[in-house]
Parts: structure tokens; C-alpha cells; sequence
């Protein structure tokens, strides 16, 4: 791999190893004390699978205008970061939630549309997995429809009522709780983008498996 | 520096063995249940912990944290595990080819 | 040119189904099948749970519309039409438009009956206000057979069609369940209020909008290899 994928790999590794030393000097939330430093965790995950959704739904739209089998493994590993993320987020949830609110689980708006937003992520798997040949291009319209619900996830809690945190929480984070948060989200970021890049080149090595494998065919 | 995490393992561990932690937990479970807390517009740092607070909390801290970093650990590994098997094959279908000359 | 081609389709696929009558007949029955095994999972003592009737009326027409998607592309697929649609000299829009307009007919028929004996059945008193229920639930089924359609068209050619349709078709239509369900149990409240039916029923409208419009633009890139 390229250099710069070493050294990328290297500073996230050496992020993800402070970053607990980086969380403990925060200081406790005055009403949920310990468990609120899920948060530093939580949050970022969040984000990352969003982000990853996103980043599905435009590769997908361009796949499907362009044709370009570029942006549908660049699609597929995207959702694959969407699963992953989107796990990781739905697993911290909970067991913030469990001590903060009492209860594992609420069906307020923007959990429910992460929950939703998870399995359309998950649903696009399966389908890549079991659909069969011709499945690349079902799977970018189903990703098409999935993105259409991301605005709704992050709007919806301004909408509803609901205990979820309100999206205006962050801007007005002090700074000794705003560093630890954005030393996690850019960690997280270059974690998506390092397994984004190796899961890119898994695909992209099998399509040249693949080719090399018809060419064979061809041939004989 | 606040309280650190293995400090309370230890106190999580004696008192649990005592039975105060489960008592502890359940009150402040059903308390929480039956009244809803408002939405917070913000979160308010501050720096000493209420003592009440300190014990049931870190189980589920730790297991987040380490779910987490689970998770991506194993999937991480998945991958390269992945890539390193298909760049073998592609490195020795390559070999082969070179070989009997039809590269 | 376009009218006239969805309407050649919806006739085409209305004079089949005149005929034979079995989509119609399966999926009323099958819709109240699900009424009936909801109403055994659900009713303790004799009575229903509360507020209960809307779900339920909706998770049948989920099912029902489920299953009468599969079978109307099924029949597509068997019979080799689909691809002479697809080689009709008309947008393929129309095509697509020409199916919705179909299955959409398909579930309000199911649903005339259907709705009546939800009410009846659960004490719900959703006949109350009957211009607000059918909107309701007209725009939900439009919103569920807009994505619906596109799927089950997609996945014609696929492996594993049957088990796939309702994976992919649930999650994305989560959204028009619960704005439908939520707002069949605002018409059905005794204090009716409008103003929470109203809002319902605009996120409805705005679901159908963007789902159709998507529908219509991925329609024909993902149909074509």
C-alpha cells in the first residue's frame, strides 16, 4: 500500500491510544456524571455513519447515471462502514441511555431513524450478498431511497419531542469537553477513511480477480 | 485529575460483592423511569463527581469503550485478512501467466 | 403520449385481473388473515388493547401490499411481458407510472373493505371523519406502493426475489407507516384534533413527492442493463 496510507494508519492507531487518556481529563456532565463520557465514543460514531451513508447515497446516484463500477465499490464499502458504524452507535446508545435515562431503549424520532437508517444500510448488504448478478445496480437504488431519509434522521429531533440531547448540544460544548469530542470525531474520520480505502482495494483487487478469471475463460 | 477508572473498578467490585450496588441501582433505575427528564439544551461540565453517581455507571462505560474498540479491531483485521488473500491470488494467477508467456 | 400509455397499461393490467379476479380475491383475503391472527395475538379478555385498530390496520395493509406486488410483477415475469413493456415506444415513466396507478387500485379496493371491518372489529373510531381517512390513507398507500413498485420491478430478474422484496421495502418505508399509523390515530381520537392530522398528513404528501419523483428518475437506469 502507499505511503501515506502507512502513516495514515499509524496516526489513527496512535489517536485511538490516547484518546482514553484524552476522555478521563474531561470533566464529569453536571446531571449525568460518568456515563455521559460514552459521549466521546458515541457521538463520532455517529457521525461516521452518517457520513458513510451519504457517501453510499452519492456514489450510488453516480454509478447509476455514469456507470462506473468506481463508484459502486466505492458504494459497497460505504455501506459496509454505514453496518459498521451504525452498530457501534446502536450498542454505545443504549448503554449511555440505560444509566442516563433509565431505560435501554425509546422510540423517540432520531433514534428510530438511526435504527431505520441502519438497516437500509444493512438491507443493501444482503442484497449486494444474495441478489445475484445484475444486483449492483438494484442496490444503488435502494441506497438512493436510504440517503433520502439521512436529512430526516438529523432534523427530526428538532421536530419532535424527545429526550435524545438537542442537535444544539455541540456548538455550545465548552472547550474542555469540545477537545476531547474533536480529537474523537478526527480519529474517527481517519479510521473511515483508512478502512474505506481497504475495503475499496479488496474490491477492486477481486474485480481484477475476476477479470483475469474471464480472460482465462476466453482464452481457452 | 478526576477519579480514575480502575479506582472504581475497585469500588464497583467491593461494593457489588456487599450487595449496596444492586440496591443502588435498582432505586436510581426507577426513579429515572418515572420521571422523564426534560430535553437538555446543553451540557454543563463540572469537575467533582456526586458520590451517588460513581458506581453503577462504570460497567457500562467500560463495555461501551470496549465494544467499540472491538468491533473495529475485528473488522480491521477482517479486511486486511481479506486483502491479503485476494492480492495472493492475483500475485500468483499474475506468476502463471507471466510463466506460460500469455501475460 | 404519456397519458395515453398509462392508461393502455392500467387497462391491460385491469382487463387481466377483470377476468380471473385473483389478485383482488387473494389479497383481501390475505389482509383479512392478518386482521384475524392480530386480532387473536391481541385481544386479552375479549377486548382489544386500546388504540390498537389503526396498527393493525396498517401492518395488513403492509402485508397484503407486500405480498400483491410480488405476485403482480410474478406474473409479469412469467408471462415475459415486462420486457415487452420495456420495449414499448412510450418513456419508460409511463411504464412504471402504469404499474403504480395499477397496484394502487389493487389496495384501495382491498382497503375499502378492509378499512370498515378494522373499525368494526377494534372499536376504532376512525369512520368518524371519513374525508381525513381516506387521505390518510391514500397518500400512505401511494407513498408504500411508489417504492414498492420500483422494487418489485427491479427485483424481477433477481435471486432470491421473494425474500427480498419485503428487506429491502420495509425499512424504506418505515417513514410512511409511522406518519400513517400516527395519523389514522389522531382521526381516530375522541378529541379530534386537525391541526395534528393536518401535519400528519403533509409529511405524507411530502413522502409521496419525494418518493415518486426518485421512483420515476431511477426508474429507467435501473431497469436497463
Amino acid at each position: 500500500m502507499t505511503k501515506w496510507f502507512f502513516y495514515a494508519t499509524l496516526l489513527c492507531a496512535a489517536m485511538f491510544a490516547i484518546s482514553p487518556f484524552v476522555i478521563a481529563n474531561a470533566p464529569y456532565e453536571s446531571t449525568m456524571g460518568l456515563v455521559q463520557k460514552v459521549f466521546y465514543y458515541h457521538m463520532p460514531s455517529a457521525w461516521m455513519f452518517l457520513t458513510a451513508s451519504v457517501v453510499c447515497g452519492i456514489a450510488s446516484a453516480r454509478f447509476l447515471i455514469t456507470g462506473d463500477s468506481r463508484h459502486d465499490r466505492t458504494a459497497w464499502a460505504a455501506a459496509e462502514m454505514a453496518v459498521l458504524f451504525g452498530l457501534l452507535t446502536l450498542v454505545t446508545g443504549p448503554l449511555w441511555a440505560r444509566k442516563a435515562w433509565g431505560t435501554w431503549w425509546i422510540w423517540d424520532a432520531r433514534i428510530t431513524s438511526s435504527l431505520v437508517g441502519w438497516m437500509i444500510a444493512w438491507a443493501y448488504l444482503i442484497l449486494r450478498q444474495y441478489g445475484g448478478p445484475g444486483s449492483e445496480k438494484l442496490a444503488a437504488g435502494l441506497a438512493l431511497f436510504g440517503t433520502a431519509n439521512v436529512p430526516f434522521i438529523y432534523i427530526s429531533v428538532n421536530y419532535w419531542r424527545t429526550i435524545h440531547p438537542a442537535t444544539t448540544v455541540v456548538p455550545k460544548l465548552p472547550f474542555s469537553m469540545g477537545f476531547p469530542l474533536w480529537f474523537c470525531v478526527s480519529a474517527f474520520t481517519l479510521l473511515l477513511v483508512v478502512l474505506m480505502k481497504l475495503r475499496v482495494r479488496v474490491a477492486e483487487q477481486q474485480a481484477r480477480l475476476d477479470a483475469i478469471y474471464l480472460s482465462l475463460d476466453e482464452e481457452a | 485529575m478526576p477519579v480514575s477508572t480502575s479506582f472504581l473498578r475497585v469500588v464497583v467490585l467491593v461494593l457489588g460483592l456487599s450487595g449496596i450496588g444492586p440496591s443502588v441501582i435498582t432505586p436510581v433505575a426507577s426513579v429515572s423511569a418515572q420521571t422523564q427528564p426534560k430535553q437538555q439544551e446543553e451540557f454543563i461540565p463540572v469537575d467533582q463527581l456526586p458520590p451517588q453517581e460513581q458506581l453503577p455507571a462504570a460497567p457500562l462505560l467500560i463495555a461501551a469503550y470496549t465494544f467499540v474498540l472491538l468491533m473495529l479491531f475485528g473488522y480491521m483485521f477482517t479486511v486486511s485478512r481479506r486483502l491479503n488473500a485476494i492480492q495472493g491470488e492475483v500475485d500468483r494467477l499474475d506468476r502463471d501467466l507471466k510463466k506460460s508467456g500469455r501475460a | 403520449m404519456m397519458l395515453r400509455a398509462i392508461w393502455l397499461i392500467v387497462r391491460k393490467d385491469l382487463t387481466v385481473e377483470v377476468r380471473s379476479r385473483e389478485l383482488a380475491y387473494t389479497t383481501l383475503f390475505f389482509a383479512l388473515s392478518c386482521v384475524l391472527v392480530f386480532a387473536f395475538s391481541l385481544v386479552q379478555e375479549g377486548r382489544a388493547a386500546d388504540g390498537v385498530g389503526p396498527g393493525v390496520l396498517w401492518m395488513a395493509i403492509m402485508f397484503a401490499g407486500n405480498l400483491a406486488l410480488g405476485r403482480t410483477f410474478e406474473r409479469e415475469r412469467q408471462a415475459e411481458t415486462l420486457r415487452a413493456l420495456m420495449l414499448v415506444p412510450a418513456p419508460r415513466e409511463a411504464v412504471y407510472l402504469g404499474k403504480l396507478t395499477g397496484i394502487v387500485l389493487l389496495l384501495a379496493l382491498t382497503e375499502a373493505v378492509l378499512v370498515p371491518i378494522v373499525a368494526f372489529l377494534f372499536q376504532a373510531e376512525m369512520l368518524a371523519h371519513p374525508f381525513w381517512l381516506i387521505s390518510v390513507v391514500a397518500t400512505g398507500t401511494i407513498g408504500f406502493a411508489a417504492v414498492g413498485t420500483l422494487f418489485a420491478a427491479m427485483l424481477v430478474r433477481a435471486r432470491s426475489r421473494d425474500v427480498l422484496l419485503p428487506v429491502l421495502l420495509y425499512p424504506i418505508t418505515v417513514p410512511v407507516i409511522i406518519a400513517g399509523v400516527r395519523g389514522t390515530v389522531a382521526i381516530a381520537q375522541p378529541e379530534f384534533d386537525a391541526e395534528v392530522v393536518r401535519f400528519w398528513l403533509t409529511l405524507l404528501v411530502a413522502f409521496d413527492v419525494v418518493f415518486v419523483t426518485l421512483a420515476l428518475w431511477t426508474f429507467e437506469p435501473v431497469m436497463t442493463d
